[in-house]
């Protein structure tokens, strides 16, 4: 009878252990919701998780679609289309959310010395990232649009935008993703998401604690087929990345990508990429393109100032990143 | 009482005996990966992907044309319709959260598996 207690003891326990390994596979949880679009000039790649999820995809899908109809240089309804074309002439009543992106762009070119230059389009035309006829300008021609570029010219008032010269051209792809993606959290706080990931075009909104704690966030090699590391991140973060792989041109066996230094006019050739980790959209968004222009050194020096860390991959494909993700970069060759 | 014992013990067996073939089950589907193929941002093809998957096959969307093909368990683009061909430079991919994506022609590729992929998703 003892025996038989002690086999059924045994046995109840074994029950447990059951229990708690069921309760880990029916942790296992849901699909997401998920949808892809194409906004902003790029592929958009929703995941939402949680009981709300449907309802907070539909929202998430409604804001970028929003705001990508204000902003879309190329298509002639957009705010930025009409301020472009009314350049020099007169200022052009918007939509608040295109004033509010407008004024964090003027924010983020001033506190990186004009690093990030929401004017840069003359000298993405001449260069011919704006319609694909890839070339190298004159120095004349740099000359003239580089007097296009200051960002001092965008004047603001309440409801309406205008540029002082004709020919200067906002472009907010600089910007816009990651002020999206800011909205974007907004709505999921507002919603009570539990957990999101958000990819607009590279840069990307973690939302929450997936299983197993952290996010892992692969960083493009810049020149090989893959990624170069693995970023692992706790908790909602931002992730924004420029590099000179995405859009370019070679001749004479020198690469000219579409990131142009608004100090000299030329394409920036200081590094091949830099990922930026953020609290704030539009900070690493803008800040990875600014960063992108100054180079290395620089961009480790000003991590504090703007409250960030990045990861910068220089020309010769080295990694470096800042002191506080040094624990978080996993490097796929086993450094790190 | 011996009879509700010997009950009991055979319910806490039988139990035992399935949760440990829904948790084997459920390792050995980890190994699964599928390749889903989106045109215009709705999914029209799903793949399963294995060492001995091989198969070329042509995707339309709106915008065009690409043809992919699936090889020793990876998949590249060989043929698209776009300008500036990045889809077929990006190369193979094999891990689970990888995707190639044909921006002007609207199709993305990617492979998922059913455990959690290996990467959350690419900063680029």
């Amino acid at each position: 009878m003892n025996k038989k207690r002690n086999i059924v003891t045994i046995l109840g326990w074994i029950f447990v252990v059951c229990l708690i390994i069921f309760s880990f596979i029916n942790k296992a949880e849901k699909p997401p919701a998920t949808a892809e679009l194409y906004a902003m000039g790029t592929i958009v790649d929703i995941k939402i998780y949680g009981v709300n999820k449907e309802a907070i995809l539909k929202e998430v899908i409604k804001k970028i679609e929003e705001i990508n109809s204000y902003i879309d240089s190329f298509s002639p309804t957009s705010d930025i289309h009409k301020i472009n074309e009314n350049a020099g002439i007169k200022n052009v009543t918007v939509h608040p959310e295109t004033v509010a992106i407008i004024e964090k762009a003027i924010e983020l070119a001033r506190n990186t010395n004009g690093a990030f230059n929401p004017l840069i389009t003359p000298l993405s035309q001449i260069w011919g990232f704006r319609d694909k006829n890839y070339r190298i300008p004159s120095e004349k021609e740099i000359e003239d649009a580089l007097n296009l570029t200051d960002y001092n010219d965008i004047i603001i008032s309440t409801d309406t935008v205008f540029l002082k010269k004709e020919g200067e051209a906002l472009d907010l792809g600089g910007i816009a993703k990651g002020y999206t993606l800011d909205c974007l959290k907004e709505i999921l706080d507002k919603m009570n998401g539990e957990r999101a990931l958000i990819n607009i075009g590279g840069n990307i909104l973690l939302y929450g604690t997936p299983p197993g704690k952290q996010w892992k966030i692969g960083i493009k090699n810049p020149r090989e087929d893959g990624i170069i590391g693995t970023l692992n991140i706790e908790g909602t973060t931002f992730i924004s990345t420029s590099g000179d792989y995405e859009r370019f041109f070679i001749e004479d066996n020198k690469r000219y990508c579409h990131l142009i230094n608004p100090f000299n006019g030329y394409p920036a050739d200081k590094i091949f990429s830099v990922t930026v980790v953020s609290n704030k959209g539009y900070y690493g968004d803008a800040l990875s393109t600014a960063f992108f222009i100054i180079g290395k050194n620089e961009a480790l020096q000003d991590v504090k100032k703007f409250d960030v860390n990045i990861v910068v991959i220089d020309c010769d494909l080295n990694v470096s990143c800042s002191e506080e993700l040094k624990d978080s970069l996993m490097l796929e060759n086993g450094k790190g | 009482m011996a009879k509700g014992d010997k009950l009991l013990a055979l319910i806490l067996v039988v139990i035992f005996i399935f949760a440990i073939g829904q948790y084997t089950f459920i390792s050995m589907s980890k190994a699964k990966r599928t390749i889903i193929i989106r045109s215009d941002g709705e999914i029209v093809q799903q793949i399963p992907l294995n060492e001995k998957t091989a198969i070329i096959t042509t995707i339309k969307s709106k915008e065009g044309t690409i043809t992919m093909q699936v090889k020793n368990g990876k998949v590249h683009i060989i043929e698209s319709t776009c300008h500036d061909k990045l889809c077929i430079k990006q190369g193979w991919i094999s891990k689970t959260g990888e995707s190639i994506v044909c921006l002007p022609n609207r199709i993305s590729i990617s492979i998922v598996g059913e455990e959690r992929n290996e990467i959350d998703s690419i900063t680029y």
